[in-house]
């Protein structure tokens, strides 16, 4: 599949990579922060990347590499035993009414796809999670980015787009509930973890 | 900084509050004495406080100091009438106080209005030009209206006069490496290195930004700031003894096919050092994850 059409992909995201990315964002309200979506091109249709699972980075100093590189490694490693891999990136901005794509974002997921070419990168949405306490949001309260085919990164969908696809539609309740019981203070990243190697980036009691 | 002592005290008090065993008192002193940032338990239990006629004449003269504590969480919480009350409040009793006139134009910014908060910071630092919270302020504003640069620009007129300021360098370094303006950055740690030199994170922050910018000599240095940060740690930095294998791996990369001099550049026997230090932290505290840094710190070496 050539580059150029990724805007014809659809990305399909289950509902506990979403939730651990939002509730991460939400544990370091006043910060930027980002992590990377793991996943695969789905076996059944090659139109469709589902993302299955997500694992948040940092929540300080985005754009130094040695915290970023080793990362990937050890976060590709992992997931390689398990058939995926990681297939694009999430980013936070640092203020509530920044709806750009900086520089580090793009210059994160362009690393990225140099590795999965389909790689999109999903921006967290401040207006939308703001609202979803009081409404009835059914669509994912992030941002599609892809590359085009001149390699820019650009939004896909006015409203989020309807190629960014939550897998449970139930997703967005789930999370509310989540917000209301304060579950983003048990999120851990990988920041907690290169501070305290006891902390797991895994988050493996989260859903529990 | 906050010690880990404190900070048990301090988590130890807030439980207690949260489950309604008294000490709101102490815990909101012990917030203000370590001047952390807990504003939605502030606002919450200092608003019941405030709201008890009976319990806020007992603190005395403290209650000023209270009005002024939760009017600060609460523009931080996004609860501006709160906070317009607690004004209030304080502008009756000391009308013509300037710490009442800082936070009413704290307000104003809280709600947005950049310019008449720009005009009340202008016109109080006309009247005390060396007000170091009002000159943050000032940073603070241009940050929360997306203006970095004019950011920078504040931080470093007010660095040329309060250059002992090790906050403010780093929120600088800060925000040059979150505009990926990397050597910038490293200026800045480079000052607070010469000025601080025993603390590690300086020298770890360092070592990290010199990578970043990359190339033999670069990496080279990162290195030995990595090495800075281990010795001044007791080798307890997890960051900097990835730091040394990130960097030898890349070191080895930019030398190959090198003469044999630069080749020594590598040093590999530095970066089998910090892999057996790593593994062995791992195997202490984190055994499930031993495998998985095992095969990463293979892979950097592999392709050295």
């Amino acid at each position: 599949m050539g580059t150029g059409s990724n805007g014809e992909l659809k990305y399909e995201i289950s509902q506990n990579a979403y939730i651990k990315l939002v509730l991460h964002s939400l544990r370091h309200k006043t910060a930027a922060v980002n992590g990377v979506l793991i996943g695969r091109i789905s076996p059944k249709d090659d139109g469709v990347v589902e993302i299955s699972d997500s694992v948040p980075l940092f929540h300080s100093n985005l754009a130094l590499l040695p915290p970023l590189e080793i990362s990937l490694i050890m976060i590709e490693e992992h997931y390689v035993a398990q058939g995926l891999s990681i297939v694009g990136y999430f980013h936070a901005n640092e203020r509530f009414d920044d709806v750009e794509l900086c520089g580090v974002a793009k210059n994160i997921g362009d690393h990225i796809s140099r590795y999965f070419p389909q790689a999109p990168i999903l921006l967290l949405n401040n207006k939308k999670l703001e609202a979803l306490s009081k409404g009835k949001e059914r669509s994912p309260v992030m941002q599609l980015c892809v590359k085009d085919a001149s390699k820019n990164w650009r939004v896909v969908g006015a409203d989020g787009g309807s190629k960014l696809l939550l897998k449970e539609p139930s997703a967005n309740v789930v999370l509310s509930d989540y917000i209301t019981s304060e579950k983003w203070k048990d999120v851990t990243d990988v920041d907690d973890h290169l501070d305290d190697v006891t902390k797991d980036w895994l988050n493996p009691g989260l859903f529990n | 900084m906050v010690t880990k002592t404190e900070e048990t005290e301090l988590n130890q008090l807030e439980n207690q509050v949260e489950n309604g065993g008294g000490g709101v008192w102490e815990y909101l002193s012990l917030v203000r004495k370590l001047k952390v940032r807990r504003s939605e338990i502030v606002l919450k239990h200092g608003l019941s406080i405030l709201n008890d006629p009976g319990k806020r004449s007992a603190l005395g003269p403290d209650e000023w100091t209270l009005y002024e504590q939760v009017a600060i969480a609460a523009m931080d919480c996004q609860s501006l009438n709160v906070a317009q009350n607690c004004i209030k409040v304080l502008k009756k009793k000391f009308p013509e106080s300037k710490r009442v006139g800082k936070l009413e134009a704290l307000l104003l910014e809280a709600k947005g209005m950049w310019e008449e908060a720009e005009k009340a910071y202008t016109s109080l630092l006309e009247d005390n030009p060396l007000d170091q919270v009002i000159h943050k302020r000032k940073v603070a504003m241009a940050k929360a209206q997306g203006k970095p640069s004019l950011a920078i620009e504040h931080l470093n007129k007010y660095l040329e006069v309060f250059m002992a300021d090790h906050d403010a360098w780093r929120e600088l370094a800060e925000i040059y490496v979150s505009l990926q303006m990397y050597k910038q950055a490293a200026f800045c740690y480079e000052e607070l290195i010469l000025t601080q030199p025993t603390l590690p994170l300086y020298h770890l922050a360092y070592a990290d930004v010199l990578y970043t910018i990359g190339g033999l000599e670069n990496l080279i240095a990162a290195r030995k700031y990595y090495a800075a940060t281990i010795d001044l740690t007791g080798g307890k930095s997890t960051r900097a003894l990835l730091g040394i294998c990130l960097c030898g791996s890349a070191i080895a990369q930019l030398s190959k096919g090198r003469n044999k001099e630069d080749k020594d550049m590598a040093a590999p026997e530095l970066q089998s050092l910090a892999a057996t230090a790593l593994e062995r932290e791992y195997k202490q505290k984190a055994p499930a994850k031993l495998n998985l840094l095992s095969s990463a710190l293979r892979s950097l070496k592999i392709s050295s």
